[in-house]
């Protein structure tokens, strides 16, 4: 009962609403967080750490016995972890509220080949889904549609906004495109095995996405009295303004889809996926394709492989060489929260946990695109951070009591923290 | 038919026309040919069904057409003829000579080679059967279910736990050095549905006549990965289709033991019951099938109670009455003998479900999902029934609306048993991540949150006396942590039940390269077939269906 009490005094303070949270203000006040360990996000770390931002950005990065003015507000955060926002690729957030109800859901238009749909004007600023992701760190994500061959066009949003557009990080970044499988499963509705087998229309598949590149390509080149939205929308891969993410498992996939996507001169390409993209790393490296690997919160897709084949699959491809970052993109949004321990599984394979962080921050940024302003803590970038009581890529540490996008302290309360409260309360009143 | 090998070489006279026609090839795809003298004459030779049809031309151009049925004694083949000025006649076939198959050239046959089974024949099967051993773990962070113990020696003995304490001696036992390593009681997952063939008995809202321990797989290589995420009991549940399901399996993931011996000995008896979206068939296009709404799913309930009671009273009271095994399991129910595991998500549906079991005199046993639990955690501890709960799922469909992650601590804070499930073969395997999420989720002592898969779990089942905690006495299913056992750092190295290791880190990697030696001996065998013209076969991937709650 002692618990409950000092719960319930913690409860009180607190005016129980029952709606989405409001978004913080523009940061005023300067901020100081002294005396965390600070996790920057490009593999360093700083132990007994002085941070201070302003005006959204980072003024000061570095060691807490730095004789310089303290700045504004000071949060004194001694025994805590100080991390950069993490960033959720490939993420339909926003589009869809619960999956089970077909009017909740704007994730997956109609159509084979539809870059020019667009998720940003769909996105949900107000989901509950995106709020709880929050008190977990996760604060930027790219909203990302699904379905068909060419899904459509992403967009990099901040989790804490009034409407899409105040969300808007990076509009229009990239073209998402689910390559053909060389292999389909089995028909079994139809009598045909589960399992995976030949797939005949392979080549005809790959020959389609080939000649709707090319086409576009050339659709960019030449005048043309009439538009072509969807070729229009391809137009940003070949002048560099934007990325194609494909999204491949297999080995051959893997090749099919870089050599095609080079040869008709896109610029760059992110593979997402990589089931077996480790013996392919060299042509990766060569065509400097960065991967966005499956969660390792995965099983493995044959019965013999390695029980920890997901778990160490990021490692594999770090130790290979290439810029790594981790993605859910297969799994429902309120998934997303979990993106920290997805790197936490791979520092128990052998991986560095400052390297692990990369994966879903400092890297992840670089491959996006929004490096220059987000993903590490460096002086000059936005302030968009959070403290943690313990290890944020640990499921007990993660504990957040402060975070903020642009400088901005945002909520860590959700619709879920308040139904928490709502009924500790209750029992308590009992 | 039995088809007539007609092979040979016969005389064949055609109307006066007297010539050499060889058969040979196969017995149903028979080749032809028809000679005078030195000279061969073009011709062609059906043969279908015993029916034989030939023509030939001979080199004056005369086109000779026969057809004949083959009778069992082909010394003589008759048959009608159709002569080159179209006139209708008969030809004949004397046999000269049958068909011999030439001798085939003596070919080296490769020896098949034999390679040792295992339990189970599949990839990650153990050689030999793992056999119960003598253990002492010495110097171990142990936790025994209600404290962490540091520095901690655990002697196993004929499969059971013999001692916890320090400086305990070998007696002849093999000595594990455990030092900086945590040591815990195998974790138990209340609600799972590896190791099944099937799942859900659908199409009717009752299906208490089934039984899960009648269609467990031992050779689920979900088994081998459960293990080796330190998981040692289930409980192999039916599917939600149905408001009353099917009768509940709990198995103990003893690899190489066959679907028998995977049974949890003993094993009180439970039944699967469901609530909610799945059993009112919300999410699929079905509109005719009773129930359709929460309100439906009461009437079925109270219905075959109220019916089970009757037929108790009715075979209880001497007179003739026809057995029926869905009854008898409900009056299992009814007589407090056989306990509900139930599928469920809303506070309203929850309950509704006590107030039927009160009105019929038993208790719930266990609420499973149960994600809306917290909203009416003072009624269930006043009930009795535990919560077995995902840590952090939601969002997915409409009843999971309001699911929080802070679910459990607010059922464990009012008095309710809780346990954390996993409904899923992905998450089973790091069920101690999901415990630990309960620590940041509402703040559970972390031995609070261990006991969510381990200890609560086996009180949930009612195999809290056997596992479910390191205690003197009870089964020796221990999991060896590298690590701190809620950390997300931490891996099983060893996995045992009963005192026997059906999970070794150190096994599980020479087990890989035996995989991968065995797939390349195989390839190579498969291609030399191929080179030396034997038959083919696109590849195919042999794959079983993994289940949850809602696959049909």
């Amino acid at each position: 009962m002692k618990k409950f009490n000092i719960l319930f005094s913690f409860l009180l303070g607190l005016v129980l609403t029952y709606a989405q949270q409001t978004p913080a203000p523009i940061q005023t006040e300067a901020f100081t967080i002294e005396g965390a360990t600070a996790h920057l996000g490009n593999g360093k770390v700083i132990e007994n750490s002085l941070l201070m931002f302003a005006d959204g950005k980072l003024s000061f990065v570095g060691d807490a016995r730095t004789r310089i003015a303290r700045q504004g507000k000071v949060i004194q955060a001694s025994g805590m972890h100080v991390y950069p926002g993490f960033i959720a690729p490939g993420k339909s957030l926003g589009l869809v509220e619960i999956n089970a109800v077909r009017a909740s859901d704007d994730q997956d238009e109609l159509g084979g080949m539809i870059p020019h749909v667009r998720s940003i004007i769909a996105y949900n600023a107000e989901s509950q889904v995106v709020e709880s992701l929050r008190p977990n760190g996760v604060l930027l994500s790219q909203i990302t549609p699904k379905g068909g061959r060419i899904s459509g066009t992403s967009s990099i949003v901040q989790l804490d906004a009034w409407n899409w557009e105040d969300a808007l990080v990076k509009e229009d970044d990239g073209v998402h495109l689910n390559w053909p499988n060389s292999f389909r499963r089995g028909r079994w509705w139809l009598g045909e095995p589960r399992g995976f087998q030949p797939n005949k229309q392979y080549a005809d598949q790959v020959e389609e996405v080939a000649n709707f590149m090319t086409e576009s390509a050339a659709y960019g080149k030449g005048p043309s009295s009439i538009q072509n939205p969807a070729m229009e929308a391809m137009q940003k891969l070949f002048n560099g303004s934007g990325k194609l993410y494909i999204y491949a498992d297999g080995e051959r996939e893997i090749i099919d889809a870089v050599t095609t996507a080079k040869a008709t001169g896109i610029k760059e390409v992110v593979l997402v996926g990589g089931y077996q993209a480790v013996g392919v790393a060299d042509l990766l490296k060569k065509h400097q394709v960065p991967v966005l690997v499956q969660s390792t919160h995965s099983l493995p897709r044959s019965e013999d492989h390695d029980y920890d084949y997901a778990y160490k699959l990021p490692r594999l491809l770090v130790d290979a060489g290439l810029l790594v970052g981790l993605q859910n993109a297969s799994a429902s949004n309120f998934q997303t929260r979990n993106l920290p321990f997805y790197a936490g599984q791979v520092v128990g394979q052998g991986l560095d946990k400052e390297v692990a962080l990369q994966l879903i921050s400092g890297n992840t940024a670089k491959i996006l695109g929004i490096d220059s302003n987000y993903g590490t803590l460096e002086v000059g970038k936005s302030a968009t951070l959070f403290i943690s009581k313990g290890d944020a890529l640990d499921m007990r540490g993660n504990q957040l009591t402060h975070a903020f996008i642009d400088g901005r302290l945002i909520s860590l309360e959700s619709h879920q923290t308040e139904l928490w409260k709502r009924y500790e309360g209750k029992y308590q009143r009992q | 038919m039995d088809l007539i090998d007609l092979r040979g070489d016969y005389t064949l006279n055609a109307g006066g026309l007297v010539t050499k026609m060889s058969i040979s090839g196969t017995a149903s795809k028979p080749k032809i040919k028809v000679s005078k003298d030195s000279t061969d004459y073009p011709s062609k030779i059906t043969y279908k069904d015993n029916w034989l049809a030939v023509r030939f031309t001979t080199d004056a151009g005369d086109l000779y057409r026969l057809t004949g049925k083959v009778m069992e004694n082909n010394q003589i083949i008759r048959g009608r003829l159709l002569l080159p000025n179209g006139q209708e006649s008969q030809f004949r076939a004397n046999l000269t000579e049958a068909f011999a198959e030439k001798e085939k050239k003596a070919k080296t046959e490769e020896a098949p080679e034999v390679l040792p089974l295992l339990y189970p024949n599949v990839g990650y099967g153990n050689a030999q059967k793992p056999q119960s051993q003598d253990v002492l773990f010495k110097g171990a962070t142990v936790w025994t279910g209600t404290e962490i113990l540091e520095n901690t020696d655990v002697l196993v003995t004929k499969g059971k736990i013999a001692k916890v304490g320090k400086d305990l001696k070998a007696s002849g036992a093999q000595v594990i050095d455990a030092t900086g390593k945590h040591l815990t009681a195998g974790i138990i997952d209340e609600h799972s549905h590896i190791a099944g063939l099937s799942i859900n008995e659908a199409g009717h809202n009752s299906s208490a006549e089934v039984r899960m321990k009648d269609v467990v797989d031992p050779k689920d290589i979900d088994i081998y990965r459960n293990l080796a995420g330190g998981v040692t009991t289930i409980q192999l549940l039916h599917g939600s289709a149905n408001p009353i399901g099917g009768r509940s399996a709990i198995l103990k993931l003893k690899w190489g033991e066959d679907a028998e011996g995977l049974l949890f000995p003993d094993a009180p008896k439970f039944i699967k019951f469901a609530l909610g979206e799945n059993v009112k068939q919300s999410n699929w296009q079905s509109y005719s099938r009773f129930p359709q709404t929460r309100m439906g799913v009461e009437q079925v309930f109270i219905n075959y109670f109220q019916r089970a009671r009757e037929y108790g009273k009715l075979k209880a009271s001497g007179q003739p009455f026809r057995y029926d095994e869905e009854m008898e399991v409900m009056l299992e129910i009814l007589n407090k003998e056989r306990f509900i595991s139930c599928h469920s998500y809303v506070q309203s549906e929850i309950n509704m479900l006590m107030k039927v079991a009160e009105k019929f005199n038993f208790r719930v046993n266990t609420f499973t999902h149960i994600l809306e639990g917290y909203k009416v955690a003072d009624k269930m501890a006043e009930h009795g029934v535990g919560g077995s709960t995902f840590s952090d799922w939601w969002a997915y469909k409409y009843e999971v609306k309001d699911a929080i992650p802070f679910n459990a601590a607010i059922m464990h804070r009012a008095g309710v048993t809780v346990a954390i499930n996993s409904d899923d073969a992905e998450m089973s395997r790091r069920l101690n991540q999901e415990a630990a999420k309960t620590v940041k989720y509402g703040g559970m002592s972390e031995i609070e949150a261990w006991q969510m898969v381990t200890l609560n779990a086996a009180k949930l089942l009612r195999i809290d006396n056997r596992v479910g905690s390191i205690e003197k006495g009870k089964d020796a299913d221990l999991v060896l942590w590298s690590d701190h056992p809620l950390s997300v750092y931490a891996k099983a190295e060893k996995t045992m039940i009963e005192g026997a290791v059906y999970f070794d880190k150190q096994q599980d990697l020479a087990k890989r390269t035996a995989i991968d030696e065995q797939k390349n001996m195989l390839v190579r065998k498969m291609l030399k077939v191929k080179a030396s013209g034997g038959k083919t076969q696109p590849a195919r991937q042999n794959k079983k269906p993994r289940f949850e709650c809602e696959t049909l």
